[in-house]
């Protein structure tokens, strides 16, 4: 029998393959000897990789490239500006994310080869599975997607909560995936098909009453939750985050769920849109209960990661709300805001870095006590990222909310656009506590650090201000603000996005 | 609307409640008798020997490491061989990936081998 060889379009994969091609760089030249090589050189590779993504994906922009094509079937991946937009979330984290681990704890403990070629990887199942057309594929993606995470969490080897972080997210992310899978093949047995398009025209009939059909979409909707911590799947996200790295807590924070945001899309809306009565009401519910949980949990933290976990729940609760609706506009909101978000929290959390590397107090929220007088570059970067995940006019995050309330209006579910700004008020009184301790408290003395046991992100070497650290800050900030004032460019892409799923 | 979730709930509580009862059938109808733990059934099954293996044994942990290295390899190297037999069938494609394939193997074993993990400590 003779078989034919699928049709790869190289153009189109390009932006995968500079991030795997860039992993395998970077693992080999970590192997090298030269202190300067591992330390400077490795890095700059991984950065370089993470930009040669960026650019071949906005070089395909529009291409609507369909890779890997074996005759008689669909494509199983494709770049269109969906994938792309997540392309392009998931490239700038984690050029953040170097810059922010360049003189960090991490790489040091766990070998600098490693520690970025488990970036780079985990970067390309991102958009692997933000582009998957196949359901074997998206869960190829999501476990290459996971499977770094884990070790990447886990990289401060000497301290306690990172490897309690990394044991966690394994054992609660495993769990996800093994829900997840359970759900996909529950699919293909109502549907017959594991391709997108396969399962639509599978599912067109079968919608409201297969059983089958039902609880595959319920089983898959609780593993993508887990991965976009939707609540009552969040448990994890807290210790999680609080105990990782907090480079690698930014990357997980915004890049993951930038690609679990993009594989739901994707599947619920191409691929299950005619079972959307069914499946729409109970991720209303689900966007409720997020956005209550996060906003009430975030309340009583002292720790900034945790906020920030908790915030980050509460966000994907507004997120899922563009989701509902399955509409190109809920689509473009729900990208748009994706965008916002990975702005605002990489500010924070380079604010975060820097502050646990200049103080003794690791991420207590005394760390940021008083640096709107000692360190103003830090202070408005974080005090615009907060302003921002509330929602206040002018930054992006209030662009953003906008956009989603409007899609959850338009798609009739108006309450749901009244849960949001609920939850945006309740929000304020956790991201307000920040500002005011920035601006209006002193600086926590110094002196007191001999009763504080010096925490492992800080470093000796590391006290003096780090031009990386703020680049980050500022420009994130920047970008916030930015968007907030001109999203017309963010909008034009997050439309572009909206459009290529080819809803109403 | 929430209706179509009725048959969905109806099968996971079946599934609980069927679960539930196989379970618990055997302690109901199985033959009851005083529980005597013996050190014969306390013993780790060794196929009928007795067990030799003392509780503080310590092994090297280079065998570990090494067992696992051979397991990846070898699962790696079982691949090649489908793709051997029908290499004619498939033509160039499957030679072209199959080279890559490879050369990605030699990256991992040139990893493994500079990082040290192939010397025994």
């Amino acid at each position: 029998m003779k078989h034919e060889a699928p049709n790869i379009d190289w153009a189109g994969l390009s932006p995968v393959i500079a991030l795997l091609g860039g992993a395998i760089v970077v693992l080999l030249a970590g192997l090298l000897r030269s202190r300067l090589v591992r330390e400077r050189a490795v890095p700059f590779l991984a950065i370089v990789a993470f930009g040669a993504s960026l650019g071949l994906g906005i070089w395909q922009w529009g291409e609507d490239a369909q890779v890997f094509i074996a005759k008689g079937s669909q494509a199983t991946l494709a770049f269109d500006e969906l994938t792309l937009m997540v392309t392009f979330i998931v490239a700038v984290a984690g050029i953040a994310t170097v810059l922010l681990s360049w003189r960090a704890l991490a790489p040091r403990e766990a070998a600098h080869g490693e520690f970025y070629a488990l970036l780079l990887t985990s970067a390309a199942g991102m958009v692997a599975m933000a582009g998957a057309q196949n359901l074997v594929t998206l869960f190829l993606g999501l476990e290459l997607l996971s499977v770094p995470l884990y070790v990447l969490c886990a990289t401060e080897m000497r301290r306690e909560r990172s490897l309690e972080s990394g044991l966690k997210y394994l054992i609660i992310g495993s769990t996800g995936s093994a829900v997840f899978l359970y759900g996909l093949a529950l699919i293909y047995g109502a549907t017959g098909g594991t391709d997108l398009r396969e399962i639509a025209t599978g599912a067109a009939g079968e919608a409201g009453g297969d059983v089958l059909l039902l609880t595959g979409i319920g089983l898959t909707i609780v593993g993508l939750g887990f991965k976009a911590s939707v609540a009552p799947f969040h448990q994890w996200t807290p210790d999680g985050y609080e105990g990782a790295p907090t480079p690698v807590t930014a990357f997980m924070a915004v890049a993951t769920k930038a690609a679990a945001f993009g594989a739901m899309l994707r599947l619920l809306d191409v691929g299950l849109i005619d079972a959307q009565p069914d499946w729409a009401p109970l991720l209303a519910i689900l966007a409720t209960i997020t956005i209550v949980v996060g906003n009430v949990g975030a309340l009583g933290q002292s720790s900034l990661k945790r906020l920030l976990a908790w915030s980050s729940v509460a966000q994907a609760g507004y997120l899922l709300a563009g989701v509902v609706v399955a509409s190109s506009l809920g689509v473009s909101a729900t990208v748009f805001y994706l965008a916002v978000y990975t702005m605002m929290n990489l500010a924070a959390f380079a604010v975060i870095v820097a502050r646990e590397r200049e103080t003794p107090w690791g991420d207590d929220i005394a760390s940021v006590a008083g640096i709107g007088v000692s360190r103003p570059a830090l202070a408005w970067p974080l005090t615009i990222s907060m302003l921002s995940l509330a929602g206040l006019p002018a930054t992006a995050g209030f662009i953003g909310k906008f956009y989603l309330i409007d899609a959850a209006v338009d798609g009739g579910y108006t309450w749901l656009g009244i849960v949001i700004v609920i939850g945006s008020m309740i929000s304020l009184a956790y991201y307000l506590r920040v500002v005011a301790a920035m601006w209006m408290r002193a600086e926590v003395a110094a002196v007191s650090a001999t009763a504080q046991p010096r925490l492992a992100g800080a470093d000796p070497e590391a006290e003096r201000p780090q031009w990386e650290l703020y680049l980050v800050a500022i420009a994130a900030g920047a970008a916030t603000i930015f968007f907030g004032v001109i999203p017309s460019p963010l909008f034009d892409l997050a439309t572009a996005a909206g459009r290529s799923l080819g809803l109403l | 609307m929430l209706r179509t979730y009725l048959p969905a709930i109806v099968f996971v509580g079946l599934g609980t409640l069927v679960g539930a009862i196989f379970t618990m059938m055997n302690s109901w109808f199985g033959p009851k008798r005083k529980r005597t733990p013996t050190t014969f059934k306390q013993d780790p099954y060794e196929c009928g020997l007795p067990s030799e293996v003392q509780q503080g044994f310590r092994f090297g942990i280079s065998f570990y490491l090494i067992a696992m290295l051979f397991i990846l390899f070898d699962i790696e190297v079982v691949f090649l061989y489908p793709v051997a037999v029908q290499l004619r069938a498939f033509g160039t494609f499957a030679l072209i990936e199959t080279i890559v394939f490879i050369a990605l193997l030699v990256v991992a074993f040139v990893y493994v081998w500079r990082r040290g993990a192939l010397e025994w400590r």
